[in-house]
């Protein structure tokens, strides 16, 4: 799940973070799951646990994942203003490239009102 | 924490160290790197009490490390020489140790003894040089000091070995703030195991910084630009290198990313790209531009 190329010159803190939001992205990790925490990572990984800690503080500075005392680390509820935010990013690039092809703005608009029916 | 400040130690004539500072906080796992000769060693046999400088502070903890068995007790050297004790067997190797070491566990002694399958009762000097090392490092991480200091942390450990012992360094530093000093040509397991870098070279430290700021804060620039440009106009950036192959400018730059990036975007590149280096591009440039000729670690 958490495959980090040790050797790859991008941080290790860094594709820790991307990759913890990726898998929260693909709905492998979904509110409230518990993350492992940071010393089993640390262990699995074969890095040191500060550089985990380091991932797991930007992560909750973010707000996508959150802590409690003596339990470990939760992912955020993902109908935070980052997931929000993200969302309109994926969807500005949609519709860019849906425009780019030739499709109309009202054919957009139409089809985000044909499936809004709940 | 451990604190090294102006230290000069000579050998005779030689200077291994030449007014080293270095300040290591507790829990971090610290990298020494440097070709050989650079004092990478000089300094760990200071900080076990080994040795002492002829000028300047070795503190541990805020005591001298040097002949003081307060301090002494609070740090275990892992090195090859250490198997100076070739005619002892593993059993009499772990009593001499857990005699002066106040914290030694047996059990965890027993535990790691249960994944190497060393003998206890063979003389070490029988031991292939792998055995060797596992001894020792075993009786090392049992003793369970505050700082662990280690010579070429994993030479000579196989793959099996490697992952235990990180795990156990995993575990020590979060229950007891372990604080370990690798000394290494290995970058690799620097990159993996280390938060801090310090690079030597003839007894100076050359720089000593946080290894993600470290890779951060230096980049890998390929660009293509419709004019011809020269070293000359990038002076407004820290250039370490230029170099220029037919159409495309090889660039090495120091600073934040989205500075240099915009910075680029105003001279219009066709192509742009930014890439971060890896640790050894990483020295070898930074030593390029300190301007030392430098023929890379080994």
């Amino acid at each position: 799940m958490f495959d980090i190329d040790l050797q790859s010159r991008i941080p290790i803190y860094e594709q820790l973070y991307k990759k913890i939001v990726e898998l929260i992205m693909k709905k492998e990790l979904n509110s409230n799951d518990k993350l492992p925490s940071v010393r089993e990572l640390a262990k699995e990984l074969g890095v040191n646990p500060n550089t985990v800690s380091k991932a797991f503080q930007m992560l909750e500075r973010d707000k996508i994942i959150y802590s409690l005392a003596g339990r470990g680390s939760f992912v955020a509820d993902v109908k935070t203003d980052f997931m929000r935010n993200k969302a309109f990013e994926d969807f500005d690039t949609a519709v860019s490239e849906a425009l780019r092809v030739g499709i109309k703005k009202i054919e957009l608009i139409d089809r985000i009102g044909g499936e809004n029916n709940d | 924490m451990i604190n090294l400040t102006g230290v000069v130690k000579k050998f005779d004539s030689f200077t291994a160290l030449d007014g080293v500072d270095i300040k290591i906080e507790k829990g971090t796992a610290f990298g020494l790197l440097g070709s050989n000769g650079a004092g990478k060693s000089t300094i760990l046999r200071l900080l076990s009490g080994i040795y002492m400088q002829d000028s300047g502070e070795v503190l541990i903890d805020g005591e001298p490390a040097y002949d003081n068995v307060s301090a002494k007790q609070k740090v275990f050297f892992i090195n090859d020489e250490t198997v100076q004790f070739g005619s002892f067997t593993l059993r009499k190797l772990k009593d001499y140790y857990k005699g002066f070491y106040p914290n030694f566990s047996e059990e965890i002694f027993e535990k790691m003894l249960a994944t190497v399958k060393l003998p206890m009762n063979k003389k070490i000097d029988t031991f292939s040089k792998g055995m060797k090392r596992q001894s020792i490092v075993i009786t090392g991480l049992a003793c369970q000091t505050d700082y662990l200091l280690l010579d070429e942390a994993f030479d000579g450990l196989d793959p099996t070995m490697r992952i235990i012992v990180k795990r156990m360094l995993v575990d020590a530093m979060m229950d007891r703030q372990l604080t370990t000093i690798i000394s290494s040509h290995n970058l690799k397991e620097i990159n993996e195991v280390c938060d801090t870098v310090a690079l030597l070279h003839q007894g100076k430290v050359l720089f000593n910084r946080d290894l993600d700021s470290v890779k951060g804060n230096i980049h890998k620039v390929q660009a293509a630009f419709p004019q011809e440009y020269s070293k000359e106009d990038f002076t407004d950036m820290e250039l370490l290198h230029f170099e220029k192959n037919q159409s495309i400018l090889y660039l090495i730059i120091k600073g934040d990313e989205d500075f240099i990036r915009n910075n680029l975007q105003e001279k219009n590149p066709l192509v742009l790209d930014i890439i971060p280096l890896s640790l050894e591009e990483i020295f070898i440039y930074e030593m390029e531009g300190l301007g030392y000729d430098f023929n890379g670690l080994k």
